[in-house]
């Protein structure tokens, strides 16, 4: 074997030098801190100092994987037969493994590891050494053995299956230990012998001992990996372990935060610190039972893959795979960060040199700190962040600093939120890291490579779902790691503890000299950032706020480049299908398919529980909402960016930059000598006011300044938003900044990439769009609407050719950006040969009128309700608001008549626009308290309303709103009472409210009042006053889900603003006419029925009784109702 | 007043914490009644409980002149001798039950009187108006009246209760005024209607013809009354913004309070610097700015309460069996030529800020306002370098405040912009 391997061996040693130089080096420290460890432990044996053999070393090893296979059970010996079969070849790969490092480590050694030569030095001769050490290593490994087996018979007891795999596991560790040294100790040894081939000899002796004892390793590692799998099994099958008491939710944030530090510790190659922390748990009684398998397993895999890693890259070149990693992120997916060129250039370079000096003191008190961290902590059974320190190189624990500093508002941010971010941030990152380490990348770049082919091959066929396509490749390639990857999301304390940190060591060294900008000044170092403390309500809130100094440095020199993390801007090619609720959109970036509340995970929970093919209609209308490409509407960008950079527009949204801000007052103690007590608070007042004005302006710039930067970005590209949901099912594309939720703006400047012909009704929906986007003519009918457009097609045309010079129709819209590029897109088609078969690719939007009340007008089956809101058809749009407003006047007018000074004082203040936002809001559960607020503030803007009754005029028209919809809505009342009155019941119970919605989607309430870290107490007010419109939002969403995938089937482009949907011109009818049906084939089903029987067969079963029949709802569901109008009304107001 | 300043109460001050300490706590009223009516100085006869409701033993050097029984159902025209009938208490308390509103009530006449008792030996010759807040049937307010205090304003804030004061009003001679207005809801914070019983003091200072005065003039207002619970802290807060800034009822002059404050506040007020839990920067602000005097302890069961259920006596670490009358009279010497009520808002600023953290070094904080300058700071302060924020005395504060305002450094300091900033969170005004 030595003959053969040799010439290759010299080979491949030139070319590979370098990845394993880093390796070795993680070895090199391993290997000395057993050496120590084994040095005290060994004390006993190595006084006999009786010298065994290889051979002994030999058999020690099979026993330790005999047992294991034992505890293992049926499972286990199928495991061993499998690596048996395999042995000969990963023999054969490990030996020239071996060898090559074996090799390299003689030209190394002598220089690294010098650290074990002085600490050894003394108790080792060079003849005899190796032996002595396998001695002890033998009798180390037989100590573990024993000592986990004695812990095994005690363990007895709890008896679980799971615990005995558990105990198992341990000797195959233990066995594991020993090999490890051995190998350290050969290199130390080998460095120190004084003839080269006499060390080659030793060398290859070792090599051979170690071979065998790794190929064990190796079949114990798939032992391990079959009772790894066993466990899970276990795991899934006893649903106590998932149950939502308290009880067991404190051990799961436990565990969760244990497996996390595992997890830093496995990835940063501090093995030993994991593996003593799990010890140190384990060895407590207290704390072991905070242990769960998974635990144990991570210490197992570890040192299994310790095994494995060689024999991969002994396969691999690994630097090829590099390269293709490389690709992949510049590609698709830009692993961590992006540079943006902002719109408005400046000049200056003087931040981008503090940044340097910064950085360099960053790291460098990283480092330090670091030391003094790992110092010290090991023995604790507290958890350190040192670990968490270790994951990401220095340069990007500095990175993520420095740019936060780009978005701290100079008022200040409180030390929370900032902690929070910068944690995200840090776990993002290390999730790509790992993934990378994982060499989940590769896999995911084929299987991703092939299903965008597939995407792109039969995008005109639809029978198959993207999810399942996705399915299927990977079904195809099945070996390898699995891409859920099975990283844990940090516990939010990890993540605020090392965000604190790393602010922390901003506050602490970040600093600048206090005369840069004026030299005037005493030149000192000053720190950049201050944690300082603001009282909210008195309670003192943690804030760290930048000296003005760093806020004028930044307005200054406003930074030629942004940064943004990758999974802040939209994809550059289609977000991978969400295949389960743990799985999809980014490639790398780890999303939630359900967005929650920090520390919420009853979510994951409930849907790691329900049935993969229940979600998967959920699963695919997001997939399709995602799979939508769009692109930028660069004209009509270029106009607003220009704007931008001039002085900005507050009647046109574009906000303007801070020079045009008000000029804060001075107030000094000169001046106010001379005032009155009156005119100084009044002063103060101003001061106040105009400081609130500038940070809200300085917010609304920088803002916009984000999303018309990345928009500019994306100036030519095709993009994707991929899309995820809050808990109750409505949809949101995941970048934050830039999306079409956003503003007119935002909106104005997306279109599909995907153009369609406008077809023979097209340009008639163009215009009707246009009309409803101006706001006008709300209560004509489609064709008065159409017949509008035809009138002002001067106006339209003008608007489109001279936007800034010409007649300035467009700026009066309500949404003027929308509707100016609207005109532009009516212009080009009307110019176009023949506009049927004009190219759009402008989005048409279809706007629900009071979704909410629909919802409730079907569930309640209300005539005189469903005619308000569209449900029934009708010559003219109805409009809800202003039928509400004419039930509040006749009230009035009839107070009034009786005598009702308040009532006489309304005539003629009764609106539309006064009781608007209160109708819509009723139905999501605004309380008489905010309704009455909202009014107020709609009394106030009207100038000729006596002020002096403002407060009673809006005391008076809440109740009168809430009266007059109580008349058109019967049926809502009593079902949102009766909603209402579930919750109640159930959250008084001790239960969080639950329900599945019709499309499977499982739902739970977030609401909890956290009293302290660990114990979570249900908010009953909030359960149940949030039940009713969460319950009308789930429905909500469903309706749109079901729309969106039957517009997929139809070969529609959908999207979807909650109630606002979108499609091509072309395809407007298709969808209305889709949208109509699924609203009666939801509608048609027993809804409240099949809640209420949910809900009794959930919270009932025991020795609870409550009244959950919805008495006044089951009445004849014969009736279906025809819904005509339901998407032809007015353009939704903005949520 | 003035003989018990905060200074110089300290060391004595932590005797009230301990029940037993006989020398402020008065364990039951009657016995507190006999003991301080057998003292000496004590104005008025003795006036035993049970021969309360009798007007027969009205004192003759009564300058009222005169008043009903009971108001509502008699008006029999009373001599300018008689004694003002404070009702049965039966009554008082039904009709205390009755008020929509949730809050406690003084009716026990013996309370009353005691009360009356710790406003003063001169009531009759003192100048100073008595604002007496949310008086409720008043007992209180006929006991200071028969007390021969010259003027009493009540501010009432629950309408139901005006009839009964304002017909009082009627029989008296200017004596008494009676306002709708509840004083914790002077120049409130919102942008709300004003109506009553929100009110902007200087309209109320104005109607009742109280015009400014110097700070070092003699105590212009005083105020009994008992703050409403659930905003105790909050109300103490904005108090003590409208002192330092000299706004609202501080223009007025220093007007002294003298208000029933839970045990428990009342122990965080007077926490002395080291006691790292309840020494905060809202005890030391108020032993800054005023002499603090623990009048009475009286307790909770003494007072009647207009809903049971809802006012439950909170709980706290600190003991909290009482309520403490409480009076703090605003220091002539606070402000000086370096502290004015236009930087006194950045003191405040200064001392929340340190006292955020107890255990913070003092020299950190410093440092962090104007750096290198800490050091060189404390040297002049005589103190040690280390010293926490949480072992420096309020009026040290002040002098540091003082030195910190002469400093050129500090004046360079951003964050002297930060104070307005701050106190718009607080919303005083």
């Amino acid at each position: 074997m030595l003959i053969f391997s040799l010439p290759f061996l010299f080979v491949v040693l030139k070319a590979r030098i370098q990845q394993l130089q880093s390796d070795v080096i993680v070895d090199v420290q391993h290997a000395k801190v057993q050496f120590v460890k084994a040095s005290k432990s060994g004390t006993g044996a190595s006084s006999g100092n009786s010298p065994k053999n290889v051979s002994g070393e030999r058999t020690e090893v099979p026993k330790a994987g005999q047992t294991s296979c034992k505890g293992g059970g049926q499972t286990g010996k199928g495991g061993g037969k499998d690596a048996s079969a395999s042995k000969s070849r990963w023999m054969e790969k490990l030996s020239q493994e071996k060898k090559t490092k074996t090799k390299k480590l003689k030209q190394k050694l002598g220089l690294e590891d010098k650290p074990v030569k002085s600490s050894k030095g003394k108790l080792m001769l060079p003849g005899t050494s190796h032996k002595t050490i396998s001695t002890k290593a033998g009798i180390k490994t037989a100590s573990t053995a024993k000592k986990s087996k004695t812990l095994k018979n005690q363990e007895h007891t709890v008896a679980a299956a799971k615990q005995e795999h558990t105990m198992a596991a341990a000797p195959v560790a233990a066995a594991n230990v020993p090999i490890r040294k051995a190998k350290g100790k050969g290199k130390a040894l080998k460095e120190m012998a004084p003839e080269l081939s006499e060390a080659r000899n030793r060398s290859e002796e070792l090599a051979e001992l170690e071979r065998k004892a790794e190929a064990k390793a190796r079949e114990l590692a798939e032992v391990e990996e079959l009772e790894r799998k066993l466990s899970q099994w276990a795991v899934s099958a006893s649903p106590e372990l998932v149950q939502d008491n308290s009880e067991a939710r404190v051990y799961g944030d436990v565990q969760r935060s244990v497996r996390c530090y595992l997890e830093a510790c496995v990835f940063c190659g501090d093995i030993d610190r994991a593996h003593h922390f799990l010890l140190s748990h384990h060895r407590m009684v207290s704390r072991r039972n905070l242990l769960n398998i998974g635990l144990y397993n991570i210490m197992m895999r570890v040192w299994a893959k310790k095994v494995i890693n060689f024999e991969l890259m002994s396969r691999v070149d690994i630097r090829q795979n590099i390269h293709i990693h490389v690709f992949i992120h510049q590609k698709h997916t830009r692993p961590c960060s992006i540079r943006v060129r902002p719109c408005c250039l400046f000049q200056r370079d003087l931040l981008a040199v503090q940044r340097l000096v910064w950085h360099k003191a960053l790291v460098g008190a990283l480092r330090e700190s670091r030391m003094i961290l790992s110092s010290g902590t090991q023995k604790a059974v507290k958890l350190s962040l040192y670990p968490y320190l270790c994951l990401l190189d220095e340069k990007d624990y500095v990175d993520i600093m420095i740019q936060s500093l780009s978005n701290l508002p100079p008022s200040g941010e409180s030390l929370h939120i900032l902690a929070k971010e910068l944690g995200n941030r840090v776990h993002n990152k290390f999730c790509i890291r790992m993934k990378e380490h994982n060499q989940i990348v590769d896999k995911l770049s084929h299987i991703y490579n092939e299903y965008t082919e597939l995407l792109a091959k039969d995008s005109k066929e639809f029978d198959v779902l993207p999810r399942e396509r996705w399915w299927k490749l990977e079904a195809e390639h099945s070996s390898g790691p699995s891409l859920l990857g099975d990283e844990t999301h940090w516990p939010h304390m990890v993540v605020v503890e090392l965000g604190t940190y790393l602010v922390d060591l901003m506050v602490k060294h970040m600093k600048v000299n206090s005369d840069i900008l004026n030299s005037a000044y005493d030149r000192k170092l000053i720190p950049v950032l201050y944690h300082m403390y603001t009282f909210r309500s008195n309670k003192q809130v943690g804030f760290i706020k930048p000296h003005p100094i760093l806020t004028q440095m930044q307005q200054d020199a406003m930074d030629t480049t942004l940064t943004f993390d990758s999974y802040v801007m939209p994809m550059l090619c289609p977000p991978v299908p969400w295949t389960s609720a743990k799985f999809g959109a980014y490639l790398l970036t780890p999303t939630k398919m359900m967005r929650a509340v920090e520390g919420a995970n009853q979510h994951e929970i409930l849907l790691e529980k329900c049935q993969d093919a229940d979600l998967h209609a959920v699963l695919d209308s997001l997939n399709q909402l995602g799979n939508t490409a769009w692109r930028i509407n660069q004209p009509l960008l270029d106009i607003i960016i220009s704007i931008f950079n001039d002085k900005g527009s507050e009647k046109l949204d574009v906000p303007p930059p801070n020079s045009e801000a008000p000029k804060i007052p001075r107030y000094n103690q000169q001046d106010s000598v001379t005032f009155t007590s009156a005119e100084k608070a009044h002063l103060k007042r101003e001061v106040v006011n105009a400081k609130k004005k500038c940070s809200e302006m300085h917010s609304l710039r920088m803002d916009a300044l984000y999303k018309l930067s990345i928009a500019n970005h994306m100036r030519d590209e095709v993009f994707w938003f991929p899309h995820n949901m809050d808990f109750r099912g409505r949809t949101y594309p995941c970048p934050p900044y830039f999306n079409h939720l956003g503003s007119d703006v935002t909106r104005a400047v997306l279109v599909f990439a995907e153009g369609k012909p406008l077809g023979p009704g097209g340009l008639d929906w163009l215009k009707v769009h246009l009309v409803n986007l101006t706001g006008l003519k709300k209560r004509s009918s489609l064709a008065g609407r159409l017949e509008y457009a035809n009138s002002i097609m001067d106006d339209i045309l003008d608007s489109a050719d001279n936007p800034l010079n010409g007649k300035k129709w467009w700026q009066n819209a309500d949404e003027p950006w929308q509707t100016l590029a609207c005109c532009m897109e009516i212009a080009n088609a009307v110019r176009s040969p023949d506009p049927t078969h004009f190219i759009s690719h402008f989005p048409v939007h279809q706007d629900g009128s009071c979704n909410g009340l629909q919802h409730y007008a079907a569930l309640g089956r209300d005539v005189i309700g469903a005619t308000s809101v569209n449900l029934i058809p009708c010559e003219v749009p109805q409009d809800v608001y202003s039928g509400v407003a004419q039930q509040v006047e006749e009230f009035r007018a009839r107070d009034a008549e009786k005598g009702l000074k308040i009532a006489q004082v309304l005539e003629g203040f009764i609106s539309r626009k006064v009781v608007k936002q209160t109708v819509m809001t009723v139905v999501y559960g605004v309380t008489r308290y905010g309704g009455r607020l909202q009014i107020e503030k709609r009394l106030k803007e009207i100038d000729d309303f006596p002020k002096e009754y403002v407060w009673d005029a809006s005391h008076y028209l809440v109740h009168q709103v809430f009266s007059s919809l109580k008349e058109m809505f019967t049926g809502t009342r009593e079902i949102q009472d009766w909603l209402t009155e579930s919750a109640r019941l159930i959250a008084k119970s001790g239960s969080t409210v639950e329900w599945v919605t019709p499309l499977g989607l499982p739902i739970i309430q977030p609401y909890h009042r956290s009293r302290t870290q660990m114990v979570r107490v249900n908010d009953t007010v909030k359960q149940k006053n949030a039940f009713p419109p969460n319950f009308i939002h789930s429905l909500d969403s469903t309706h749109m889900m079901l729309t969106a995938l039957y517009c997929y089937s139809a070969g529609l482009t959908f999207v979807s603003v909650h109630d606002c949907f979108w499609t091509h011109a072309i395809t407007v009818d298709t969808m209305n006419k889709v949208c109509r049906e699924q609203f009666v084939a939801l509608h048609s089903q027993p809804i409240l029925q099949e809640l209420s029987n949910f809900l009794l067969k959930k919270y009932c079963s025991g020795l609870l009784t409550l009244t959950l029949v919805p008495k006044p709802l089951l009445r004849c569901l014969g009736c279906v109702l025809r819904v005509v109008n339901l998407l032809e009304g007015e353009p939704s107001p903005p949520d | 007043y003035g003989k018990c300043s905060a200074c110089k109460a300290r060391p004595t001050l932590k005797q009230p914490a301990s029940p037993c300490s006989p020398r402020v706590l008065l364990q039951r009223r009657t016995f507190s009644l006999d003991s301080l009516s057998s003292g000496p100085g004590r104005p008025q006869p003795q006036q035993a409980r049970t021969d309360r409701a009798s007007p027969s033993s009205a004192p003759t050097h009564r300058n009222l002149s005169a008043v009903a029984v009971s108001v509502q159902d008699q008006s029999r025209p009373l001599g300018r001798y008689d004694f003002l009938d404070l009702g049965e208490v039966e009554e008082n308390t039904q009709r205390a039950q009755l008020c929509r509103t949730i809050r406690r009530f003084i009716i026990d006449p013996a309370l009353a009187k005691l009360v009356t008792h710790h406003l003063g030996p001169d009531l009759e010759d003192s100048k100073a108006a008595i604002f007496e807040c949310n008086p409720g049937p008043g007992v209180l307010t006929r006991t200071l009246l028969n007390a021969g205090a010259q003027r009493v304003v009540t501010l009432e804030g629950d309408k139901s209760f005006l009839p009964d004061l304002q017909a009082l009003e009627c029989l008296l001679d200017g004596q008494l005024e009676v306002v709708h207005c509840d004083f914790f809801k002077l120049d409130p914070m919102g942008r709300g209607s004003m109506r009553p019983p929100a009110m902007y003091s200087d309209k109320l200072f104005t109607d009742l013809g109280i015009s400014e005065a110097n700070w070092t003039d003699e105590v212009p207002v005083k105020v009994v009354g008992m703050f409403p619970q659930r905003i105790e802290r909050s109300q103490l807060w904005k108090l003590l913004y409208v002192l330092f800034d000299r706004l609202s009822i501080y223009r007025y002059g220093r007007v002294e309070l003298n208000l029933f404050i839970s045990e428990k506040e009342y122990l965080k007020l007077m926490a002395k610097p080291g006691d790292m839990l309840n020494y905060r920067a809202f005890g030391a602000l108020w032993q800054m700015a005023c002499h603090i005097e623990l009048l009475h302890k009286e307790p909770w069961a003494s007072f009647v309460t207009s809903s049971k259920n809802k006012l439950a006596i909170p709980k706290s670490r600190l003991p909290n069996d009482n309520l403490c009358l409480v009076r703090m009279t605003p220091r002539k010497d606070l402000f000086s030529s370096s502290l004015t009520p236009s930087n006194a808002a950045t003191l405040v600023m200064m001392v929340k800020q340190c006292l955020a953290k107890r255990k913070a070094r003092l020299v950190d904080r410093l440092n962090m306002w104007s750096p290198d300058s800490g050091p060189k700071l404390l040297k002049e302060m005589g103190m040690q370098e280390d010293v926490l924020t949480g072992h420096v005395y309020p009026m040290e504060y002040k002098q540091l405040f003082e030195l910190v305002d002469k400093s050129q450094e500090f004046t360079q300091s951003w964050l002297y912009e930060e104070v307005l900033e701050n106190t718009q969170k607080e919303g005083w005004i």
